[in-house]
């Protein structure tokens, strides 16, 4: 199953079309997400600042049926797995069409990892490791956006009888969903970028593999947290999702900084939620009259998710006298899926997928280092 | 010794903590002093099983002595699994004189009438409290010593503790207990925790009472930093009056270690900022949970140090006061477990 599909169409952006639009900004060094925007606001009121925080302002999800232009295996796999975010820097001379080289290599070393009795020794005896890097066809959004790449590990048991097949043992993705077009634009030819590395599986391996993807495309990752901001963010726009697709319920998790910890669940009714929900939204009629943008959906903006965050904790304030804006969110849960302060996601709705990977798409270019 | 008798032994061992396990089989007393001295307590517990099984046959042990040796160890280490507190009501005018030959005999007699075949075992315990173990069957099966379900009662008190209670079993045992106890009714006392000893002293007050107005200014023991003498006067009496309220509201004691609290709040969404919400029919459902290794611990907390305004809501002050984890608020309804409130705003 190894890359048979990727050959036709994959999008690496250093293809002809996109090296043409690049070719006026190309610059021989490779600049940081921050450094772009900043410099290009300088022409706003804002110079540098507004590129330092998350958008103010982003598009109501719309129901994106994923199914239509994703592989339904590709994306079940994509499913129902909480994954471990890490950003990663744009990678040097990456290449969609060489992801079966790329598997060979990260499985021979991978396999000399394990010969020198690091890291993936504690994973238990495993023999042979067999991997696959594809491309995830149609996990995309902007014409920016490189294509998905998937990677998979297998292993047999030591053990394991002849017959029997080697079992998932680690996987992970790298993705872009609607990345900043201008800072995409202005990275130097033979840069890649998929900011985003989704990893679920043993500490052990995806330590391995990130080592791999360091020394062969010049990279870097690091942590990424999904920040109180997000979370926020996340609960508006999964709430937002409420009349068409059920959330079942809005759970948020709070701590308290006392001593002992106090972890506060807030769960709210579905409909309430919605319907506190609808009350904070301006009436998109009037901001179609005042707006400049001609777009036919609505925006929602950070004010009207602050407010609806402040309904709830008023609500909240109103019977118990505890403030929970002096502790901080830690989990977000609909029956779409949940978010983790601790940079865990988990989608159970491939629907509303694309709303959730562009926060996060952007969330990981921010944390970039400068 | 059958098979599920081993078995039972068998995990009893692997459950009882390996510091204990002498004193436990002390305890228990099944063992002659010979038998007690070959035993070698450093052993892993799979060859100290596999000893216990042989001594078991010589002896000709059956479930039924393998069962007080559960009892015994369940009895010493009561803060494992979930414990559900449960209310007596309407006694009877005999139900202040009961005692425990005739709640025995009275127990087991009303709970075979109801279901068999059952296995019961009554045993008393230093405290005054009376321990029952109840292994269910139906008419299908023999009683399931696997999955046990031991109560708690305080003779001469309403109140009786549970765990591992099914549904199904819990209207024989209510009907049982209220029989044998001498009262009318029972009821779900509305809490529950991981400590049998936490609940009980929260349900029976074997906490340190507040007194409000006995209470001696807190501050010289606070140990803060020094700063500005000028700062610390002036925040000294605010800080004052929240340790004192968050006291008069838990105590300043050690509290009973609670574990969650949860509140289901049907009540009007009112903001004067919304009004839509405001104006709303329908109440804002929602269900909170506390949760912490020590709860009550924590809510003072919150209260001393400002996160929660003081004085603290009678909403959190009535976990320690009414002894209770769970809470049904509404605007104006009525019912068991619903607390009548109407929240400030």
């Amino acid at each position: 199953m190894i890359c048979v599909l990727f050959s036709s169409a994959a999008r690496t952006p250093t293809n002809s079309v996109v090296v043409e639009r690049r070719s006026k900004s190309s610059k021989s060094y490779r600049q940081s997400y921050r450094s772009c925007v900043g410099a290009a606001s300088r022409l706003c009121f804002t110079p540098g600042f507004t590129a330092r925080r998350l958008n103010a302002s982003r598009r109501a999800p719309k129901s994106h049926n994923v199914t239509d232009k994703v592989n339904p295996q590709q994306l079940a796999l994509l499913m129902k797995t909480e994954w471990q975010l890490s950003y990663v820097t744009p990678l040097y001379q990456f290449r969609h069409t060489q992801l079966k080289s790329y598997s060979r290599q990260l499985s021979a070393f991978i396999a000399a990892e394990k010969q020198q009795g690091l890291a993936v020794e504690v994973e238990g005896a495993q023999s042979s490791f067999r991997v696959s890097i594809s491309v995830v066809q149609g996990m995309v959004e902007a014409d920016d956006d490189a294509e998905t790449v998937l990677i998979q590990i297998h292993s047999k048991l030591l053990f394991a009888k002849k017959d029997e097949p080697q079992r998932p043992v680690w996987s992970g993705w790298l993705t872009c969903i609607n990345g900043n077009p201008d800072y995409l634009r202005s990275l130097p030819e033979d840069f890649t970028c998929l900011p985003l590395f989704c990893s679920s599986g043993g500490e052990g391996l995806t330590a391995v593999v990130k080592s791999w993807f360091q020394q062969t495309f010049d990279c870097c990752f690091g942590t990424l947290e999904i920040n109180h901001t997000s979370l926020q963010w996340l609960a508006a726009l999964w709430t937002n999702c409420h009349a068409e697709s059920s959330i079942q319920h809005l759970k948020m998790i709070w701590t308290l900084p006392v001593a002992p910890p106090l972890q506060v669940t807030y769960t709210v009714d579905p409909h309430d939620a919605w319907q506190l929900w609808s009350s904070v939204r301006k009436d998109p009629r009037e901001e179609s009259k005042g707006g400049e943008e001609a777009e036919e959906e609505n925006s929602i903006d950070i004010e009207e998710v602050m407010e609806f965050m402040q309904g709830l904790k008023g609500h909240f304030y109103r019977h118990f006298r505890l403030d929970l804006s002096a502790g901080s969110l830690k989990q977000v849960t609909t029956a779409l899926g949940s978010a983790k302060y601790s940079g865990k996601i988990k989608i159970s709705n491939s629907r509303y997928m694309i709303t959730t990977f562009t926060l996060l798409t952007e969330c990981a270019l921010l944390k970039m280092p400068l | 010794m059958d098979d599920s008798t081993k078995r039972l032994l068998q995990r009893l061992i692997r459950r009882i903590p390996a510091q204990t396990l002498r004193t436990t089989l002390e305890k228990w007393g099944r063992l002659t002093a010979a038998q007690q001295r070959s035993m070698d307590f450093t052993q892993p517990k799979w060859a100290l099983s596999e000893k216990l099984l042989a001594i078991c046959e010589e002896n000709g042990l059956t479930a039924k002595h393998i069962t007080e040796l559960e009892m015994t160890n369940v009895i010493d280490n009561p803060n494992q699994g979930m414990w559900y507190a449960f209310q007596l009501m309407d006694p009877e005018d005999d139900a202040n004189s009961i005692e425990l030959t005739q709640f025995k005999e009275q127990f087991k007699s009303h709970l075979r009438e109801l279901v068999r075949p059952v296995s019961i075992k009554i045993k008393k315990h230093t405290d005054e409290a009376v321990w029952i173990r109840i292994a269910w069957g139906d008419s299908f099966s023999r009683p399931n010593h696997l999955k046990p379900t031991y109560v708690v009662h305080h003779l001469q008190t309403p109140y009786v503790f549970v765990t591992s209670l099914t549904s199904k079993q819990k209207p024989l045992l209510s009907q049982a207990l209220v029989l044998s106890a001498r009262y009318q009714a029972i009821k779900d006392a509305n809490l529950s925790g991981r400590k049998l000893t936490a609940i009980r002293d929260l349900l029976m007050r074997k906490y340190q009472q507040v007194f409000p107005t006995m209470y001696p200014s807190p501050l010289g023991e606070r140990n803060q930093v020094v700063s500005n003498p000028h700062i610390e006067k002036e925040q000294a009496e605010p800080a004052a009056n929240r340790l004192q309220m968050a006291c008069e509201a838990f105590g300043d004691g050690t509290l009973p270690q609670l574990q969650t609290v949860v509140y289901k709040l049907e009540t009007k969404f009112r903001d004067h900022t919304n009004k839509t919400m405001t104006e709303r029919e329908e109440p804002f459902s929602c269900v909170v949970k506390f949760a912490s290794t020590n709860l009550l611990e924590s809510l003072r907390h919150c209260a001393s140090s400002g996160i929660a305004s003081t004085p603290v809501t009678p909403l959190l002050s009535s976990i320690l006061q009414k002894g209770r984890n769970y809470f049904v608020i509404t605007d104006n309804g009525s019912g068991p477990s619903t607390q009548t409130r109407q929240p400030q705003t």
